[in-house]
């Protein structure tokens, strides 16, 4: 187990060198002038030339890749080219919203996903289990900025039951901190809801009909007893695959949902600097979020493991 | 050292203690709401350098924690502000300046002028007016600790207006540590010797950037009026909110989130103007003017014809109504130096008297020599105002027959791409459109864009040797009346080779909740001095 | 012989055929009808809409009228000709994504997996690839460049093709172990023969499917990235920028977001209940899997 997973951790290295060459070739090949940006509107162009060579801007591509790949090695993401500080920090200070917005989207949708999911295969053929799937196909078909806009207008606006936008930290308290993560969560969870409701019913479904549950039943186990006990720890390898998928699903929906909400989290972050062309900001983000993923994807690989004995590396 | 559980124990109660201790800290020193102000602005602080930069956030961030040697006043005049005692040489070449008592910096330490010194020659070589004063300046010198003076080779009449400004870059002080920085090096550290100062301890870059009262700021005793005056501040804290999307910012404002929005679309103020909580106020009276820059370097606007034809093409209502809708806040702007400015004048305006004219306009391509190549026009997609306008101008080129290649991008690509110069085929362009303050515009010399010395003019590069005689002319000029009348001979001069035009001139007016008061109108800065809650 | 039995016996009864298959199969039915339909007002938009690119600021944010079928926008653009029109643009995306991601991902993934000697390779740099979050690469990639409709195209297309290769070489993998293939290896056919006659055809079934989540997919990412001002441009009408540049207005000016909302709404759930309703024809297994 230990070999596998210092072999998966190994493995993670050429993927991460690729992708900070390929993310550093797509922002120094593309359009964008950061010094421009930085002088502002009313520079003239001497200023903006002399600012780019302040920035080294003007230096070859492989240099300037050499200089970054080489801090980057020293686990120096560098500094924001607008302000002082260094992008590790700014990371760490916008790390908290985001990552408590993807806890309480993954609570909510799982708990409110494998609860339609076993309804619905409980139900199976019923007009239950259709509205729940039809429930599913619609969670695919609405975007999530135009499911924020209708939650902030009914719940915020006309309601005025929750928060507008904002994050409150949570040290500031769990309610209030809540508070502000209820919409966002709802908005960016639905989704993950629909994903994860469908695989659940479809591998109920299967389990349902493996033998060993029918022997169950004609045993006379209690039917929900059985579901629950049974079915749904057999349901759990597949759940937790998709999970694992849905990480790359989350990370996109979290840099919409920050921005109609307002959360100041690494989503934002990055959409910012990609119009400002604060080339530190976007590789650092980037280079974080993809070792996120791969990350995420070995514990559930190592997850496996746990739910089904059968699984041995 | 072995780890016995004791010591486990132990190391473990002052690590919570460490962890608690500064949010303790920051518990006692956060100040109560009723004496906190949340604003939310058009953008975010670029960098903390305001002279390093020309963007109007950093002039704001610039506003709070530094402060100038003369300030603009409510009716656009120089008045002292760090200076306390000055005077001028009979011959006019001499300006001695003494700094009044009571000045400190942040760190403690008293304001000198061996800060100033360096101050000035920082932001005058990167500032436009700063550069055009220092070719008539022969040093910059401290006499004492508190006396310096500004020594000219000619008489130049701008002095002060240049120190005083509000457009940006202002002229702000620095200690003598970061004054001393190269000026196309940001500094490192924000220490000024305003009314405010940076809380960095809860500033988050891109979020929040946080101004506490600064206590040992001894304002001046007169009455404050644009960023002259004494700057008494009445807040314990401002925070800039940094919030891009303009929905959510009104609707935090309608929620009692936030207590001030500088931007609210215009299409939103319906749903303002009927909260009870919410009032609305034009704190620039002068506003915006949106400018429409056509490159002299190509056909066809290379050719004088081409752009005048421009004149007569674009219909500046329709380009205010598609942004703004029927709004009292916009209007046309037929002066080359906006409308509402000191040097406003309707010099050679026909073109605008007669509206619009697409026989005129297509007749005068002809004359230009336009052969139906594509015209490159810029449009930046992710700022509203400039997308419509881009999409406006290209039905209206198209009305009268142009190929029109609209380019679609960020504002971040507009800004490279207007610096090259190539043709617009080999990745060039025709048109680009931004805005400018209208107090920059309504001065010939500090907008960067109001040059005409070609291949070092601001993006276009218009070149035209009576336009620069007459704005050097503007600036030596004595009396007010003298530089009205030269202006009028500028705009005649100006409406002829085009070297921009207008698509209109619109007021931003501000959101606020109302228990905000007395926040004082100023062109380009918003000052949080004087300002009650409650 | 078998077929021309089966096509002789369909042609009197092609109706009642067709009632037999959507009996069987309505998701596929009703999800094709949706999109069929929407196809048409793509192709003949010139005939039944104005002009969706002119401005009329005088007109703006007109509520629905006899004129005005959908209202105006804030550029006093009328909302029925962009809303049909965007139909295009979505289609487009949507089918070009599909096709491009599709086509790439197999050639690398029947590469992949028929050749094991580049298969690691191969399958890093697709690893390296799948890491890189999808949104944040198209948003970069959009506005680091000219905003074009192909740019978008490729933007969201490219995130798509690590995944289609993981599909095509599980499926070439296992097709591989077949006694029929290791005979044909063993007979000395050529590589390109055994991979056209024997792979290909069981990747078929459930590439079909993937496309048409791809399709629904790309719609949705085209709306996303032009919410975020990373999209289309803005003189093309696409569902996507309508709401984007209208999303100001959802209280004012509602119709001026439902009628491209519902429109994009509509084209997704047709796509996904096509592909749903495929799935289960095609492939049960992968049926099973989703």
């Amino acid at each position: 187990m230990t070999a596998y997973i210092a072999r998966r951790l190994l493995s993670m290295l050429p993927v991460m060198v690729l992708v900070a060459l390929f993310v550093f070739l797509l922002l120094h090949i593309a359009p964008g002038d950061p010094a421009a940006i930085i002088a502002g509107d009313n520079a003239t162009p001497d200023n903006i030339a002399q600012i780019r060579k302040a920035l080294g801007l003007d230096e070859p591509i492989w240099k300037q890749f050499l200089v970054w790949v080489s801090s980057l090695v020293r686990g120096d993401l560098g500094r924001s080219m607008f302000w002082n500080d260094p992008v590790t920090t700014l990371i760490a200070q916008r790390a908290e919203p985001t990552l408590s917005l993807a806890l309480t989207t993954l609570i909510f949708a799982i708990v409110i996903a494998i609860t339609l999911g076993v309804t619905a295969a409980a139900k199976a053929g019923t007009a239950i289990d259709r509205i729940v799937m039809g429930f599913a196909v619609i969670g695919f078909s609405v975007p999530v900025f135009v499911v924020g806009y209708l939650l902030i207008f009914v719940f915020a606006i006309y309601l005025k039951w929750l928060p507008v936008q904002g994050y409150t930290p949570l040290s500031e308290g769990v309610l209030p901190w809540l508070r502000n993560l209820v919409l966002p969560s709802i908005a960016l969870g639905l989704v993950y809801v629909a994903l994860i409701a469908r695989i659940t019913r479809a591998t109920m479904l299967d389990v349902l009909a493996e033998d060993y549950m029918r022997t169950a039943r004609a045993k006379g186990v209690a039917p929900r007893h059985m579901l629950l006990k049974h079915a749904l720890k057999n349901a759990a390898v597949p759940i937790v695959t998709v999970i694992g998928i849905g990480v790359a699903l989350l990370i996109g929906g979290v840099v919409i949902t920050e921005t109609v909400f307002n959360i100041p989290g690494v989503g934002r972050l990055v959409v910012d600097a990609i119009a400002r062309r604060d080339y530190p900001i976007i590789q650092g983000v980037i280079m974080v979020f993809s070792g996120i993923y791969v990350l995420v994807n070995l514990v559930v690989d190592m997850s496996y493991t746990l739910l089904d004995p059968r699984i041995r590396y | 050292m072995k780890i016995t559980r004791r010591t486990a124990l132990q190391g473990g109660i002052a690590t919570a203690a460490v962890i608690a201790a500064p949010s303790i800290v920051r518990a006692q020193a956060k100040p109560s709401a009723a004496r906190t102000v949340r604003a939310v602005f058009h953008g975010d602080i670029p960098t903390y350098d305001p002279i390093w930069t020309t963007a109007n956030m950093t002039a704001y961030h610039g506003g709070m924690v530094y402060d100038t040697l003369f300030g603009i006043d409510g009716k656009q005049q120089p008045q002292p502000q760090m200076v306390g005692k000055w005077g001028v040489s009979d011959d006019k070449l001499t300006y001695t300046f003494e700094l009044r008592d009571g000045l400190k910096w942040t760190d403690g330490t008293p304001v000198t002028s061996a800060d100033v010194v360096p101050s000035l020659k920082r932001w005058a070589a990167r500032d436009g007016g700063g550069q055009h004063m220092m070719l008539r300046v022969k040093d910059i010198a401290a006499k004492d600790a508190k006396t310096f003076t500004i020594e000219l080779k000619e008489r130049y009449g701008l002095v002060l207006e240049v120190l005083a400004k509000t457009s940006t870059p202002v002229c702000f002080m620095m200690r003598k540590k970061e004054a001393e920085t190269d000026p196309m090096q940001k500094i490192d550290q924000v220490v000024g010797s305003g009314p405010f100062k940076l809380n960095l301890d809860e500033t988050k870059p891109g979020t929040q950037y946080v101004y506490d009262r600064n206590p040992d700021y001894v304002p001046r005793a007169d009455a404050p009026s644009g960023i002259a005056g004494g700057k008494k501040v009445n807040l314990e804290r401002v925070i800039f909110v940094n919030m891009p999307d303009a929905q959510t910012a009104v609707a935090a404002l309608q929620a009692g989130e936030i207590d001030f929005y500088e931007v609210p679309p215009t299409d939103l103020l319906p749903q303002l103007e009927g909260d009870k909580n919410i009032k609305i106020e034009v704190l620039n009276s002068l506003g915006n003017v949106g400018q429409i820059r056509p490159n002299f370097l190509h056909p066809p606007f290379n050719n004088e014809k081409a752009r005048q034809a421009l004149l007569y093409l674009v219909k500046q209502s329709d380009y205010m109504k598609a942004s703004f809708g029927d709004s009292k806040y916009a209007r046309t702007c037929p002066s080359f130096f906006g409308m509402g400015t000191p040097m406003e004048n309707d010099a050679n305006t026909d073109w605008f008297k007669g509206g619009q004219n697409l026989e005129k306009a297509k007749a005068l391509f002809k004359e230009a020599g336009y052969d139906g190549k594509p015209i490159v026009l810029m449009q930046a997609t992710n700022i509203a105002i400039m997308s419509n306008t881009a999409q406006i101008l290209a039905q209206e080129l198209r009305q009268v027959g142009l190929n029109v290649q609209v380019e679609a991008m960020d504002w971040s690509n507009v800004v490279q791409r207007r610096s090259n110069k190539s043709p617009p085929d080999q990745g060039g362009w025709n048109l680009f459109i931004t805005w400018s303050g209208g107090s920059a515009i309504g001065n010939p010399i500090l907008l960067a864009a109001h040059a005409a010395t070609g291949d070092k003019a601001w993006f276009g590069w218009p070149s035209d040797s009576l336009h620069e005689e007459l704005r050097t002319k503007w600036a030596l000029a004595g009396t007010p009346e003298e530089r009205k009348q030269i202006a009028q001979q500028i705009q005649a001069n100006a409406w002829k080779f085009v070297p921009q035009l207008y698509y209109g001139q619109w007021m931003q007016p501000a959101a606020m909740r109302t228990n905000i008061n007395n926040l004082l109108p100023v062109a380009e800065i918003i000052p949080w001095w004087n300002v009650t809650k409650g | 012989m078998a077929a021309v039995a089966e096509v002789a016996r369909a042609r009197p009864g092609l109706a009642g055929k067709f009632a037999v298959f959507a009996r069987r199969n309505p998701t596929i039915v009703l999800g094709a009808a949706l999109l069929i339909l929407t196809a048409i007002f793509a192709v003949i938009a010139p005939l039944i809409a104005g002009d969706p690119r002119l401005m009329t600021p005088a007109k703006r944010l007109l509520s629905p009228s006899a004129e005005y079928w959908f209202g105006t926008d804030n550029l006093g653009r009328d909302v029925y000709a962009r809303t049909v029109y965007g139909a295009r643009i979505s289609l487009v995306v949507g089918l070009s994504v599909a096709t491009i991601s599709v086509a790439v991902g197999l050639v690398i993934g029947l590469a992949a997996g028929y050749y094991r000697r580049i298969d690691g390779f191969v399958m890093r740099i697709m690893d390296g690839m799948m890491a890189i979050p999808a949104i944040l690469l198209a948003i970069a990639l959009v506005s680091l460049n000219r905003a074009s409709v192909w740019i978008v195209i490729v933007a969201i297309a490219i995130p798509e093709v690590p995944r289609v290769v993981r599909l095509v070489r599980s499926v070439v993998l296992t097709t591989r172990e077949q006694p029929f293939i290791e005979a044909a290896i063993g007979g000395g056919s050529r590589d390109f023969k055994i991979i056209h006659r024997h792979i290909l055809p069981s990747t078929v079934a459930p590439l079909i499917v993937q496309a048409t989540y791809i399709t629904a997919s790309a719609i949705l990412i085209e709306a996303a990235l032009s919410f975020l001002g990373a999209g289309v441009p803005p003189e093309i009408p696409t569902w996507g920028n309508m709401i984007a540049a209208s999303r100001l207005f959802l209280a004012r000016a509602p119709w001026t977001i439902f009628f491209p909302g519902a429109a994009l709404a509509l084209v997704i759930l047709a796509v996904n209940l096509m592909g749903d309703g495929l799935r289960d024809r095609l492939d049960p297994r992968l049926a099973r899997r989703m």
